[in-house]
């Protein structure tokens, strides 16, 4: 029996928890480790059939302006760049009318190169991300697990933006505010 | 003027880059004492490098550092330098990529070449985590389970910066595998580094597939550090069996694999400072060895053999006999294992502060791990009591009665990963009979744990489903 076509809201994610986790410095070796913020998002698939998702961090997104970060368990946006490794995303499997939940973190500040750094010089902007007021979690799905693309293409976005059909996204203020924190 | 190490910038703190780490990385490229840093100007370190042999790392460190490099992208020649960026934590491109396990090149922002929208500088940069735990796929096999280190990473990312400052940047591909053009170079580059780096050390060369690209974080190649240390090899017969343990007896399922994520996050957070203190008092790998490393092989081999086996008590109990099958050796084994207990126990001698600094090291950073308490602290344990009992006499029935039943309180108490509830519910189903398979044998124990996910996971559906439906069906939990 055919089921009913999936529909785009079909995977509902909720952002329950986002906890910040110090980062130290390791006494002996003088070794820095940096703090992270956990994320626990809560999923549900309303569709009558299995959905698959990128469950690990792809992307990390903080805009200064209006103080929202966007974390994108998704390869979308990202360019194809010269690197050491590719690391293909960790898919999952939801059941029809099930719950999960997965635990994500990412860095607790992000240092972008900056666009303002006079000529011949190199400047970054730090944004902890204790000032962020809203947090975003985007998760890519596809109602396929995802393959590998055995046809020859020029589409030179990376192979999980290609597999990836919708998003789930949730939203939640950051327990911070939006305030920065005293030095 | 060519290659700069970053060393302080605007925006960011001095204390935040690695540069000490970058040159180290640049002196195992070259082998030799040519290569120097001159004093900050402008925040970066110019790198110097009078080469002295003439391998090709040596001769691309060389075009790197001594060339000035002027491609013409398009709109005329111009000057091209390299600033390496290393460890920097937090480090993220505009479109959301980070660089934790991995590095990059990137091209100037008017190249037009790929990923130069996303430098902001005229400066090819190569931005590497010093950090790094990645895999990469083995030339032969085309495993991911190559160790890729911090020098060699940083050759592979000086081969694109060597290819973007000739204007001879190759294609590049979204997919791994095949590799692009551009990263097939890059790995036989790479390859160049590894063989030599071999070859200095007298080992054969482990080298990567330049056809695959893919790679994957927690390598972990060293597989035990306290073992690799303690019996001197990577390729001892303890570590060899350890891995094997590792990658298939436990970290081919999902929950294995998790478990190993959070047992190694906890682990490689005091076994580093153990080889320390290991390298200072040659007497400790020993102790370790006899004393603790092989009593856990011996515990994971009756393991594994009694795995899908259910044994009963007597054929358990022979199982042990038979890998102790020489009663004296049995006896130095218990012996060993009493003496490392009480070598560490010993107090703090005048000039040797060993075992004290170790145990110290041990109370704050392992003994509080759930993990290394059911890992590594409770098998060897066990492991003593039923060794015990074999040498004092008792019969295969009764060392496995007292085998089974340790296993029973032991085994269920398994730290229990968040990946359970991520799981669909026939992966839980499978999870379930791995576990059961491989720990949990008898009916309480099977009862113990399924009654820990269920107050873990109460909410979450595939777990209900799939527990809820054992007890209707079988009446496991109450």
């Amino acid at each position: 029996m055919k089921g009913r076509d999936t529909k785009p809201d079909d995977l509902k994610a909720s952002i329950e928890a986002v906890e910040p986790r110090p980062g130290y410095t390791d006494e002996k070796t003088g070794k820095k480790t940096p703090g992270e913020l956990e994320l626990v998002v809560r999923m549900k698939n309303d569709a009558d059939r299995a959905l698959h998702y990128i469950s690990d961090v792809r992307a990390t997104r903080y805009d200064p302006n209006t103080k929202i970060l966007t974390v994108a368990l998704s390869d979308e946006g990202r360019e194809v760049i010269p690197g050491a490794i590719m690391k293909l995303p960790v898919f999952r499997r939801i059941d029809p009318g099930s719950t999960a939940e997965i635990h994500i973190t990412v860095p607790d500040r992000i240092i972008k190169l900056s666009r303002n750094a006079p000529p011949g010089e190199i400047a970054f902007e730090t944004h902890p991300l204790s000032e962020a007021r809203e947090v975003v979690v985007e998760i890519a799905w596809a109602e396929v697990p995802y393959y590998k693309d055995t046809r020859g293409k020029d589409d030179n976005r990376l192979p999980a933006a290609r597999w990836e059909q919708h998003k789930a996204r949730s939203t939640k203020p950051m327990r911070g505010g939006g305030r920065t924190p005293k030095k | 003027m060519a290659l700069f190490i970053l060393e302080d910038a605007a925006g960011i703190g001095n204390d935040q880059i690695d540069t000490f780490q970058a040159f180290i990385d640049c002196v195992i490229i070259a082998n030799d004492d040519g290569v120097g840093l001159n004093d900050p100007a402008g925040g970066r370190q110019q790198v110097t490098y009078a080469r002295t042999e003439n391998g090709p790392p040596q001769l691309r460190l060389d075009a790197l550092v001594n060339t000035t490099f002027t491609p013409d992208y398009g709109s005329g020649p111009q000057q091209v330098d390299t600033v390496v960026i290393p460890g920097l934590a937090g480090f993220t491109l505009d479109d959301g990529t980070d660089f934790r396990h991995n590095g990059t090149a990137l091209a100037p922002n008017s190249s037009g070449l790929a990923g130069a929208s996303l430098n902001t500088t005229e400066f090819c940069l190569v931005i590497y985590d010093t950090q790094q735990n990645i895999c990469v796929a083995r030339q032969g096999s085309g495993d991911i389970d190559l160790p890729i280190s911090n020098p060699v990473v940083l050759y592979h990312e000086f081969s694109h910066a060597f290819r973007i400052v000739n204007n001879g940047l190759l294609a590049l591909t979204g997919e791994c595998d095949p590799s692009s053009p551009e990263e097939n170079a890059a790995i036989t580059d790479e390859n160049d580094l590894r063989t030599q780096i071999a070859n200095r050390q007298g080992e054969t060369p482990a080298l990567r597939d330049p056809g695959i690209h893919c790679g994957a974080v927690g390598c972990d190649g060293g597989c035990c550090i306290i073992a690799t240390v303690a019996s001197k090899s990577l390729n001892s017969k303890q570590i060899q069996f350890l891995r094997s343990v590792r990658d298939h007896f436990v970290r081919s399922t999902e929950v294995g694999y998790a478990f190993f994520q959070k047992f190694f996050y906890d682990y490689y957070s005091f076994s580093p400072q153990v080889c320390t203190i290991m390298v200072g008092n040659p007497e400790i790998p020993g102790h370790l060895l006899e004393g603790y490393i092989n009593p856990l092989l011996d515990f994971w081999k009756v393991m594994i053999e009694r795995s899908g086996n259910n044994f009963s008590d007597a054929e358990l109990g022979a199982a042990f006999v038979r890998h102790h099958p020489d009663r004296a050796a049995a006896q130095s084994r218990l012996e060993a294992l009493q003496s490392t207990v009480a070598y560490w126990m010993q107090e703090e001698t005048e000039g040797n502060s060993a075992p004290a600094e170790l145990l110290t090291l041990l109370r704050e950073r392992a003994w509080p791990s759930e993990y290394m308490q059911w890992a590594l602290v409770a098998p060897v344990r066990i492991y003593h009591d039923v060794l015990t009992r074999y040498l004092a006499g008792a019969d295969e029935a009764a060392i496995g009665r007292a085998f089974n039943n340790e296993l029973d309180t032991w085994a269920p108490e398994i730290p229990i990963s968040d990946v359970w509830a991520a799981l669909s519910a026939e992966e839980v189903v499978k999870e379930l009979e791995f576990c059961e398979n491989v720990l949990l044998q008898s009916p309480a124990s099977k009862k113990r744990f399924h009654q820990r996910l269920l107050d873990r996971f109460a909410d979450i559906t595939s777990v209900d489903v799939v527990l809820n439906g054992l007890t209707a069906n079988a009446g496991v939990v109450q």
